[in-house]
């Protein structure tokens, strides 16, 4: 259904064999598996961010929720990690579908604020709800489980084992958002990124479809949220926190926004680069800082945007400080025109 | 000039009898104390080819935002098909067959001719929710982005990047994008703006050949006068919001108000 | 009910702090078109740099000279990070630069002044409370609001008034018409941002003589900041301090009767206004939608 390109195979095979080769290469498994589930997470975040065009700045909460709704499943109800998982992405999810009509119908800088702000909640409730969610210390005191089919047992406890069940719903994921950008659906998304009026006055109703794209996004982004908590056994509101979601769009603008693999591939640098400045530095966050900084400055792109430049700059012919009142100032005589002459003559 | 706006008014009760595809009655709309249209009547039957014209400000935009729905009105009424549609959103005339262009082109600039159309062919065909398709209406999306694009004549740019291509060919694509919801009245804002003489032509032959051919009802605005003169059945001219006066392109050019305020500012 | 006035006041002396950092951040918002990230970053360059130079100049003179500090670096930071970023229309990218910027000066003031909270003197005088009924009320606090609204006065005069304040108000509006009137829209969004940054350092160095000076007092306090514009509305100066105000002081009552949802109120109060009033209590119709 959908042409494979030859490094996607190859991508493949790498991910299908990496405990073999990253621990001689000076990693460890465990490293591989937060590269793949920060990888669910951002790929699952550019479903909103490149492909819809909305700026969500709060996906960690969805993340986070995630991540609590796993801990708690397995601490206070069931020790079943399938059961952590699907519990986990479902309160995450049902949080991004229920907040989405909140955000569907603002753009850009709106858009975002709203989204970090709205993020901000879960993160004291996790904070100060200290008796079940553990507080500032973060939830512990749950493992995840082995998994059983019938008489056979994967026993997820050992890292490898883990990965593989990572990667498995890497796979579900991938595959569920390929299918969703090839269809009609996906084609909408990326239709109101291009051009919301465009899309409106085609008869799309274009709030719905941002937020099928922010519940969707949201939904699997708690999945991502569920497998890192059960990678460390432990959760903190720091998984909640806007830190983490500023962090997942600067691995997404890193690795390229537009292209389906370049969060992949951000997640990849900023996930190492992170690991290997924390033990080297107490300064690691000034450098990650600077990363974000240089990124906006001198990739703006992304990486994978460099290898294969894309097609056309984005640019509007209209000077970025006005895209705001766009919509009005279409009107040959909008209020904002009118009150504008009167402040005209008042510069003089 | 309010004499003309006035007779066009009383005539608007006689134009209810016959089923106009179109037709505002007494329509007005403000903006703060801006008057930009005030108390406009106009009717249009199915197949026509008309223009608006009038110099800058006189309303056109705010007239098509009003048809559209993009902008309600301050008081009066607009029918379309026997239905009164003054409180109906911007999607729900679209879907009705009321679809437009933009005098600043308006295009998925990033996507590529033939997906630009499809995102309409999509659209029209109620399948945009749709997380899946099967393979038949895959093919059958397909043929009609295929047939769109044969009509409007830009098969062989079908998978360029719409904002590589030239000026006139991106409104042309627009064009095709409009086409793409079937439309019962098609409004286009200046379809030739800022372009040469060749694309002009090439558009002027599409607009026409969509009216001669497919019997498409269009309503354009436009600012150059040999066009508008040269396709137009009928002129209706707006000055200052109002409607100064309607008619055929002799009468237009014959009357005087219109010289006065308009064509003599032209030439 | 003594206790519920004390918490109201301590919520209205936090609003006023809310209410100085979300001035700040809507006029840059609506003339700059940046969400500052790194705004809580200049309220804790004015605050240390207050700290670090009291001692010199005395409380009154690191009380003006803070905030200024803070403006300084603001126009250096817009002039060589954030003016290159104005011809990008998507937002995303400031919104990315100025979140780095907020890492990098949060770490940078951890490691030259260390992590561990310290004390801002204020003059004695200040210190002691004006009655013992209202133990609450010190000096200092009545200075806090007394100076708050007095630039927020100037402030208002300043945009209603000046000829910088009438081009600002007017760049919101419609910047390219401005810019065609022969203003220089560079100068016009630097100096913006420098008063934005000005009102955050001011913001710093009043807070800092309440909670104290700590490396990350900035990124707990521009979220509820954030939160202020937005029940405000976007778009309405007004309307942030008002949102300031308001949740800052529905932030210390909820602390009288269940402190634990003390933060969680300032997003609740939010959610309700987006519900009911999506444009925010005074915000426009229109914009940013």
């Amino acid at each position: 259904m959908i042409r494979r390109h030859p490094v996607e195979i190859l991508l493949w095979i790498a991910l299908a064999t990496l405990p073999l080769w990253l621990g001689p290469l000076g990693g460890y498994t465990a490293l591989g598996t937060k590269i793949l589930i920060y990888g669910i997470a951002a790929l699952a975040l550019n479903l909103v961010l490149g492909f819809t065009g909305g700026l969500s700045f709060g996906h960690a909460a969805y993340f986070g929720l995630g991540a609590y709704g796993a801990g708690m499943t397995l601490k206070y109800l069931v020790p079943s990690t399938p059961l952590a998982i699907v519990v986990g992405t479902l309160a995450g999810g049902l949080a991004a579908t229920l907040l989405g009509p909140l955000v569907m119908r603002r753009r850009g800088i709106y858009f975002a604020m709203i989204t970090i702000a709205i993020g901000q909640l879960f993160y004291f409730i996790a904070v100060r709800w200290n008796n079940v969610t553990g507080g500032e210390d973060g939830l512990a005191g749950f493992r995840r489980q082995p998994l059983h089919f019938g008489s056979f047992v994967f026993d997820v406890q050992n890292e490898i084992k883990y990965y593989y069940l990572v990667l498995f719903c890497f796979v579900i994921a991938v595959v569920i958002m390929r299918v969703l950008l090839a269809s009609p659906l996906g084609h909408t998304w990326v239709a109101i990124r291009e051009n919301r009026r465009r899309a409106l006055f085609l008869g799309l109703r274009t709030d719905l479809y941002v937020w099928a794209a922010f519940a969707i996004s949201g939904t699997i982004t708690a999945l991502a949220g569920t497998l890192n908590a059960m990678l460390f056994n432990f959760t903190s509101p720091q998984d909640l926190h806007w830190i983490l979601s500023g962090n997942f769009v600067i691995m997404i603008v890193m690795g390229g926004m537009r292209k389906f693999w370049g969060p992949l591939v951000g997640v990849t640098i900023f996930v190492v680069a992170q690991d290997y400045l924390s033990s080297l530095t107490d300064n690691w966050m000034s450098l990650i800082g600077l990363l974000f900084v240089l990124i906006v400055l001198l990739f703006p792109k992304g990486i994978l945007g460099l290898i294969a430049p894309r097609r056309r700059e984005v640019s509007t012919p209209r000077a970025p400080g006005i895209q705001q009142a766009d919509a009005v100032l279409e009107e040959d005589g909008s209020p904002l025109r009118d009150s504008t002459k009167s402040l005209r003559e008042a510069t003089k | 000039m309010n004499d003309a706006g006035a007779v066009v008014a009383r005539r608007a009760p006689a134009a209810r009898a016959s089923p106009a595809l179109l037709r505002l009655d007494n329509v007005s709309r403000h903006f703060g104390k801006l008057q930009a249209v005030q108390d406009v009547s106009f009717a249009m039957n199915e197949g026509e080819l008309r223009a608006v014209i009038g110099p800058n400000g006189a309303g056109k935009t705010t007239f098509f935002n009003l048809i559209t729905g993009f902008v309600p009105p301050t008081s009066g009424d607009i029918w379309f098909d026997g239905k009164n549609i003054r409180d109906r959103s911007v999607v729900y005339r679209v879907h009705k067959g009321i679809v437009r262009t933009f005098q600043i082109t308006e295009v998925f600039p990033d996507l590529s001719v033939s997906e630009n159309v499809r995102v309409g062919v999509e659209t029209a065909a109620g399948l945009n929710g749709r997380p899946w398709l099967p393979r038949h209406v895959r093919g059958d999306v397909e043929r009609r982005v295929d047939e769109l694009l044969d009509i409007v004549g830009l098969a062989n740019k079908a998978n360029r990047t719409v904002g590589e291509l030239a000026h006139g060919d991106q409104r042309v694509v627009e064009i095709a994008l409009a086409l793409t919801m079937n439309p019962r009245l098609l409004l286009l804002d200046e379809p030739t703006a800022g372009m040469g003489d060749t694309e002009t032509d090439h558009m002027v032959d599409l607009v026409r050949r969509l009216h001669d051919e497919r019997g498409l009802s269009i309503l354009f605005i436009e600012h150059d006068m040999s066009i508008v003169f040269g396709i137009a059945q009928k002129i209706t001219v707006l000055d200052q919001g109002r409607v100064l006066a309607e008619g055929s392109a002799a009468d237009i050019s014959a009357n005087e108000q219109v010289r006065a305020a308009y064509l003599g500012e032209a030439q | 009910m003594q206790l519920l006035l004390f918490n109201a006041f301590n919520g209205l002396i936090q609003g006023v702090f809310y209410a100085l950092m979300a001035l700040g951040l809507a006029l840059i918002l609506s003339l700059n078109s940046v969400i500052n990230m790194a705004h809580g970053g200049f309220l804790v360059i004015g605050a240390y740099l207050a700290y670090t130079l009291a001692p010199y100049l005395g409380f009154w003179g690191a009380l003006v000279v803070g905030p200024i500090g803070a403006a300084v670096i603001g126009l250096f930071v817009e002039r060589i990070l954030i003016r290159p970023l104005y011809k990008r229309p998507d937002p995303l990218y400031t919104l990315l630069l100025t979140f780095g910027l907020a890492l990098i000066i949060e770490d940078l003031t951890r490691t030259i002044w260390g992590a561990q909270g310290l004390p801002f003197q204020v003059p004695a005088a200040l210190n002691s409370p004006i009655s013992s009924v209202l133990f609450f009320i010190t000096g200092y606090r009545l200075l806090v609001v007394g100076i708050t609204m007095a630039v927020m006065l100037g402030l208002y005069f300043l945009l209603r008034y000046s000829r910088l304040g009438i081009r600002i108000r007017a760049g919101t509006l419609d910047l390219e018409t401005v810019s065609a009137l022969g203003v220089n829209i560079y100068l016009l969004r630097a100096l913006n941002f420098g008063l934005g940054c000005l009102l955050a350092g001011l913001a710093g160095v009043l807070a800092a003589g309440i909670l104290g000076l700590t490396p990350p007092m900035g990124s707990s306090l521009i979220m509820p900041s954030f939160v202020a514009i937005i029940v405000g509305g976007v778009g309405s100066l007004v309307g942030s301090i008002l949102g300031g105000l308001l949740i800052g002081v529905a932030a210390g009552i909820t602390t009288t009767y269940y402190p634990a949802a003390s933060e969680a109120v300032i997003y609740l109060i939010m959610l309700i206004v987006l519900v009911i009033r999506p444009r925010g209590l005074l915000g426009q119709e229109g914009l940013f939608e």
